[in-house]
C-alpha cells in the first residue's frame, strides 16, 4: 500500500517559542516569587512578609483574579472586554442597593435584622447584573458584527454611566457590616475568604477551558473562526458563551468589592481593567486568540497588586505601579508577538 | 449499477450571486451511494460556490437539497454534518493553535465515560488515540505527534487531516474541494486509495479536482461545470481528458452540451 510522507517542516520558530508559551505559568511565577524576595528584603524588618501584609495583598488580588480569568476565555476567543472594570463597578452599586433596601432597619447596637440573607441576595443580584452585561456583550458582538472592541468600548460607558445614575454618582452607604465581618476581612487558614473563592473558582475554569467542549471551542474560534465554523463550532454560541463567563466573573467581584470596602468604589476602577488585562497577556494568554491559560492569568494577577504593596511599604509612590505594569505589558505583547501569528 | 434507494444527495435549482457576481445559476448535482461524482471545471466556475450551498458554508439564494430523500435545512454547515455530510474545504478549515487531534473532533468530541463524561469533561487520551489511528490509517508515517498544533504542519500534512477528519466523520456523503492541490504524487495517490475505500464503505463521494487523469483513475461520473452553470454529466468510462477539456472551456460548440447518460 502506498503511505503519505509529507514532510516534516523544519520546525518553525513560531513553534519553538510555542514551548515557551506552555511554560508561561512557570516563568511568571519565578518573577513574581522574585519580586516578593526583592521587596521582602528591602522593606523594613522583613515586614513585606507580615501575615497582615500578605493577606492585604490576597484580599486585593481576589477581585481582579476574577475578572482576569473570564477575560482569559475572551481573548482566548480572540475577543477583548474592555467592560470588566465598568460590570463590577455596575454589580458592586446594584448588589450594595439591594443588600441595604433588604437588610431592614439596624437595631441600637448596630445590627440588620435581615443581614444575612440579604447579602446573599445581593451576591446573587452582582452576579446576574454581570452575566447580563456579558449577554449583552456577546449577542452585540456576534448580531450586529461589531468588533468587540468597540461593542464593550460602548457598553463600558454604558456600565459606568448606568451605575452612576442609580446613586446619583455616590457610594451606597448603609450596607450591613456583616459583609465584612463574616466574609470580606474573614480567612481561612489565615487565607482571605475572598481569594479562597477566587481561587476555587479559577480551579473549575481552568476545568473548564481545557477539559470541556466549551473551552476547546472558545480557543478554536480565537484560533480561526472560520476554520471552526466549517468544523461544525456553533460560533455564535461560543462567543456569546465567552462574554457571559467574563461578565459573570466581573459581577461577582463587583460582590467581593462590597465585602472588601463594605461599601462600593465607585470611582477607584479606572484601571482595574488595564491591570487585570496586563495580567492575562503577561500570563501567556494571546492578544490574538487561540491560546489562552488561567493558572498563567492567576498567578500573574499578583504582579500588580504585589508591586502596589510594595512600593507602599518601602516608600516609593503607588503611582509607579502604573508605569511599571505598562512596561511589563509592552514587554508581555512583545514576546506574544515573537511568539507567532 | 441501480439502486432503488433514493440518490444520497440531490442538488437541484441552486443558486447564488456575490453582488453583481452571478456565481452559481444552476447548481444540479446527484451522487448517489458508493459511488464517486468528479465536479470539474475552469476557476471560477462556480464548483466551490456548488459545494459550498450543499455543505451549508453557504445559504444559496434557491434551490434546494434532499439527503436520502429528506429535504435538508440550507446554509447550516451542522445541519449538513448532521444529515451525514463531511466536508474538505479548498483553503484551511482548521484552528491552526489547536492540535491536530483536537481538530480531528472539534466539534464532534468524544467525553469521558460515566459522571465525568456527563459533566461535560472530555476524553482526551482517546481521542489522541484514535486520532493516531485516524492518521495510521491514511499511511501517514511521518507524522509522529498527533498533539502538534496544526499550524506547525506542512499544507500537505494540514491537507490530509482534513481529508482524515471529512471521511472520519462523514455518514453518508463526502465532499472533498481539491484535496490534493498541496500534495506530491504519492500523497494524491493515496487521497486516492481513500476515496475508493470510502466509495466502497457505500458512502457518496463529490471530488473536485483539476488532476483530470487522476479524476478519471477514480470517478464514476464526472459533472462539468461553466460559467455558474452545470453544462455536462457523463459516465466517466471511455472519457478522453480532451473531451472533458473542451466541455471546460466551451470550445466545441456554442449552443449546450446535452448530458449523455451512461
Ligand atoms: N465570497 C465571494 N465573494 C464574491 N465573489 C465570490 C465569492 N466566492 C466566489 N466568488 C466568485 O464566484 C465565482 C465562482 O467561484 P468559485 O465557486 O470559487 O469557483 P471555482 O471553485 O469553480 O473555481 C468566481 O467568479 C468567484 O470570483
Ligand atoms: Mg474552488
Amino acid at each position: 500500500m502506498t503511505t503519505l510522507q509529507p514532510t516534516i517542516p523544519a520546525r518553525s520558530v513560531r513553534s519553538r517559542l510555542g514551548g515557551l508559551t506552555r511554560s508561561t505559568p512557570a516563568y511568571i511565577t519565578v518573577a513574581l516569587v522574585a519580586l516578593v524576595v526583592v521587596f521582602s528584603l528591602i522593606s523594613p524588618e522583613w515586614r513585606f512578609l507580615d501575615a497582615t501584609n500578605l493577606q492585604a495583598i490576597g484580599r486585593n488580588s481576589a477581585g481582579l483574579v476574577l475578572l482576569a480569568v473570564g477575560l482569559t476565555f475572551v481573548l482566548g476567543a480572540g475577543h477583548i472586554d474592555l467592560s470588566v472594570g465598568a460590570t463590577l463597578v455596575l454589580s458592586s452599586v446594584v448588589a450594595g442597593t439591594v443588600a441595604v433596601r433588604l437588610a431592614g432597619e439596624p437595631s441600637a447596637a448596630g445590627t440588620f435584622p435581615n443581614a444575612g440573607l440579604a447579602l446573599v441576595i445581593a451576591a446573587l443580584a452582582a452576579v446576574v447584573v454581570g452575566g447580563v452585561a456579558g449577554l449583552i456583550n456577546g449577542v452585540l458582538v456576534t448580531r450586529l458584527k461589531v468588533n468587540s472592541f468597540v461593542v464593550t468600548l460602548g457598553t463600558m460607558g454604558v456600565a459606568t454611566g448606568a451605575a452612576q445614575v442609580l446613586t446619583n454618582g455616590a457610594n451606597v452607604a448603609g450596607i450591613p457590616p456583616a459583609v465584612q465581618t463574616s466574609f470580606g476581612l474573614n480567612t481561612v487558614a489565615g487565607i482571605p475568604l475572598p481569594l479562597v473563592l477566587a481561587v476555587v473558582i479559577s480551579l473549575l475554569a481552568g476545568v473548564v477551558l481545557t477539559q470541556t467542549s466549551a473551552g476547546r471551542h472558545a480557543l478554536a474560534i480565537g484560533s480561526s473562526a472560520d476554520g471552526a465554523r466549517r468544523a461544525g463550532v456553533n460560533v455564535q454560541r461560543s462567543t456569546i458563551v465567552v462574554f457571559v463567563i467574563s461578565g459573570l466573573m466581573a459581577g461577582l467581584a463587583g460582590f467581593l468589592d462590597i465585602s472588601r470596602f463594605g461599601t462600593t468604589a465607585i470611582s477607584g476602577h479606572s484601571t482595574t481593567m488595564l491591570q487585570a488585562l496586563s495580567a492575562v497577556i503577561i500570563g501567556g494568554t494571546s492578544l490574538f486568540g487561540g491560546r489562552a491559560s488561567v493558572p498563567g492569568s492567576v498567578i500573574a494577577t499578583f504582579i500588580p497588586t504585589v508591586l502596589l504593596a510594595g512600593f507602599v511599604m518601602v516608600g516609593v509612590s503607588s503611582f509607579y505601579q502604573n508605569i511599571a505594569i505598562g512596561v511589563v505589558l509592552i514587554i508581555a505583547v512583545w514576546l506574544d508577538q515573537l511568539r507567532g501569528k | 449499477m441501480t439502486d432503488r434507494r433514493p440518490p444520497v444527495l440531490r442538488a437541484s435549482g441552486l443558486a447564488k450571486s456575490f453582488g453583481h457576481v452571478e456565481a452559481l445559476r444552476q447548481g444540479e448535482l446527484t451522487v448517489h451511494a458508493g459511488e464517486v461524482v468528479a465536479l470539474v471545471g475552469d476557476n471560477g466556475a462556480g464548483k466551490s460556490t456548488l459545494i459550498s450551498c450543499v455543505s451549508g458554508a453557504l445559504l444559496p439564494d434557491a434551490g434546494e437539497v434532499s439527503v436520502e430523500g429528506r429535504p435538508m435545512p440550507l446554509g447550516s454547515i451542522r445541519a449538513a454534518m448532521e444529515y451525514g455530510i463531511a466536508t474538505v474545504y479548498q483553503g484551511l478549515a482548521m484552528a491552526p493553535d489547536l492540535s491536530v487531534a483536537e481538530n480531528l473532533f472539534l466539534s464532534c468530541e468524544l467525553r469521558r465515560p460515566g459522571l465525568l463524561g456527563r459533566l461535560g469533561l472530555l476524553d482526551k487520551k482517546a481521542m489522541r488515540e484514535r486520532a493516531w489511528q485516524l492518521m495510521d490509517g491514511l499511511g501517514i508515517t511521518t507524522l509522529q505527534d498527533v498533539t502538534l498544533p496544526v499550524g506547525d504542519l506542512s499544507g500537505g500534512q494540514r491537507q490530509v487531516v482534513a481529508v482524515a477528519r471529512a471521511v472520519s466523520r462523514a455518514g453518508r456523503l463526502v465532499i472533498m474541494d481539491e484535496p490534493t492541490a498541496a500534495l506530491g504524487t504519492r500523497q494524491s495517490q493515496m487521497v486516492i486509495e481513500t476515496i475508493k475505500a470510502t466509495r466502497d464503505r457505500g458512502l457518496g463521494v463529490v471530488l473536485i479536482s483539476h488532476d483530470l487523469p487522476r479524476v478519471l483513475q477514480v470517478a464514476d461520473r464526472i459533472v462539468i461545470m461553466r460559467l455558474g452553470r452545470v453544462v455536462a454529466d457523463l459516465a466517466a468510462s471511455g472519457l478522453k481528458i480532451n473531451q472533458i477539456v473542451a466541455l471546460m472551456l466551451g470550445e466545441q460548440d456554442n449552443d449546450r452540451e446535452e448530458s449523455l447518460p451512461a
